[in-house]
């Protein structure tokens, strides 16, 4: 089966973050992505412990190359600064270009 | 000296010693947790059994002489949100982010605290008024929302004093910025609004105003007297939070510990001392004034980590939990209650005098 090369975007990030990387991938007329709550360790401390609000949330997002470095750029110029967040990206591949 | 006394047997309650033990579980570094589904549960419940309770007085009581004591409360909240700013910005030397969002946090109120309370009085054996719960739902948006309206001016202003330094096109960007901030205040409004605390507390004001008292006895055993049991387990939860975050007050600064035991001290006393003004009871100027010196450390993240992002959580989050809460939940509760008490058995007539001569 043939496989379409797309780009994996992982943002880990805490949680109250979420919503604006959401609204950045709406801009970007973007619908798909995955989360879920994770625990860990950063420049910021240890997260996942204490308030619910303290929590990381890790994004997954598969989108073609042609918005990848719009998107990266809008996270990074608005988010980079005030947020406990990591963001990297693979090549994946998948079977319907189509959906992404 | 009575209020040390009464400090005294307030340490001695199950939800002090409670919260204490939290700390100490989290001090020696042990696993112990309260599930993440409780933890979340239990505040809904807290809110819950207080709108409850409140729906039922205002029944029993009416609501017509709520106005007046809603109305002093928001102002007071303002005005106290603006001096925080003031002592912070000019005397603390925080920056306007910082600055605002701690502004915001004290200006705000604690539905935990709240709890504490009404166990506290419940507890003294003494009584307060229903529509208090009616205020706190009130009060929980009025103080960020006046922060981030001005947070958002100062921002805009910044960007027009640079637009107008450097010449150019650049004009649509100032329309782009004040639109944000329109949207972003609704978005805050809207999203306060709709929250879960306001939206629990708010129906569960209008169910206990319809069932009143007779349809309250089938429920009674979940909302009041499990109520006290509940804060319990909840306390645990606030001890174990509180006491990971213990390191982090060196790193808040001395100033701002101060702020965070003044302050609330300072509101607590004006809040008594004017609810008795406006003929609150003895419990009902306690909670009244608690709502003023209690500072948010459940809603204050989720508001101002989206409206402020560039203040800095470790700031408002460890000041709340870790300074103020204990404070006022183990001296600061009984302090109020023997002022409280003292003016309140001084009579209504001779109460201007007792405050002047108190205060000169």
């Amino acid at each position: 089966m043939k496989l379409y090369n797309v780009k994996l975007l992982t943002v880990t990030c805490e949680i109250l973050a979420q919503k604006n990387i959401i609204e950045i991938l709406k801009k970007h007329d973007i619908t798909g992505y995955t989360t879920y709550e994770v625990e860990g360790n950063g420049a910021r401390g240890l997260r996942g412990q204490g308030l619910q609000t303290e929590k990381n949330v890790k994004i997954e997002i598969i989108m073609r190359q042609e918005k990848l470095s719009d998107v990266i750029e809008e996270i990074s110029r608005t988010m980079f600064a005030d947020f406990a967040l990591v963001l990297y990206v693979c090549d994946v591949g998948v079977v319907r270009t189509e959906k992404f | 000296m009575e209020i040390l006394q009464l400090i005294q047997s307030n340490l001695l309650t199950p939800i002090i010693l409670f919260f204490l033990f939290g700390i100490i579980a989290a001090r020696i570094k042990s696993d112990l947790k309260i599930p993440e589904a409780i933890s979340e549960f239990l505040p809904i419940y807290l809110l819950a059994a207080i709108g409850l309770h409140g729906g039922i007085e205002m029944r029993n009581t009416g609501f017509e002489n709520m106005l007046i004591p809603m109305l002093a409360a928001i102002g007071l909240s303002l005005l106290f949100t603006l001096k925080h700013y003031q002592i912070l910005r000019r005397l603390g030397k925080f920056n306007i982010f910082d600055s605002y969002a701690l502004a915001s946090t004290y200006g705000a109120v604690g539905a935990v605290t709240f709890s504490v309370g009404l166990s506290f009085l419940k507890n003294q054996g003494v009584s307060s008024e229903g529509y208090l719960a009616a205020v706190l739902a009130v009060l929980e948006p009025v103080a960020f929302i006046l922060a981030i309206f001005l947070t958002n001016m100062a921002i805009s202003k910044q960007i027009r004093a640079k637009k107008q330094s450097a010449t150019g096109d650049a004009s649509s960007d100032i329309d782009v910025g004040l639109k944000q901030t329109k949207t972003k205040l609704s978005q805050v409004l809207h999203e306060s609004i709709t929250g879960k605390a306001i939206v629990i507390l708010l129906g569960s004001i209008v169910i206990g105003y319809i069932i009143g008292e007779s349809g309250f006895d089938s429920i009674r055993i979940v909302f009041d007297e499990m109520f006290t049991g509940a804060i319990v387990i909840f306390m645990i939860e606030m001890g174990i939070i509180a006491g990971q975050r213990l390191d982090d007050i060196k790193k808040v600064g001395i100033f701002l510990i101060a702020f965070a035991i003044i302050m609330p001290t300072f509101n607590g006393i004006i809040g008594v001392l004017v609810a008795t003004v406006m003929g609150l009871s003895l419990g009902g100027a306690v909670m009244f004034g608690l709502l003023l010196a209690s500072a948010s450390f459940i809603a204050a993240p989720a508001v101002l980590r989206h409206a402020i992002p560039q203040a800095k959580p470790s700031l408002y989050i460890t000041s709340a939990l870790g300074i103020t809460f204990p404070y006022n939940i183990i001296v600061l509760l009984p302090i109020m209650f023997t002022i409280s008490t003292l003016v309140h058995s001084e009579g209504t007539i001779d109460l201007f005098n007792y405050v002047l001569n108190g205060l000169i």
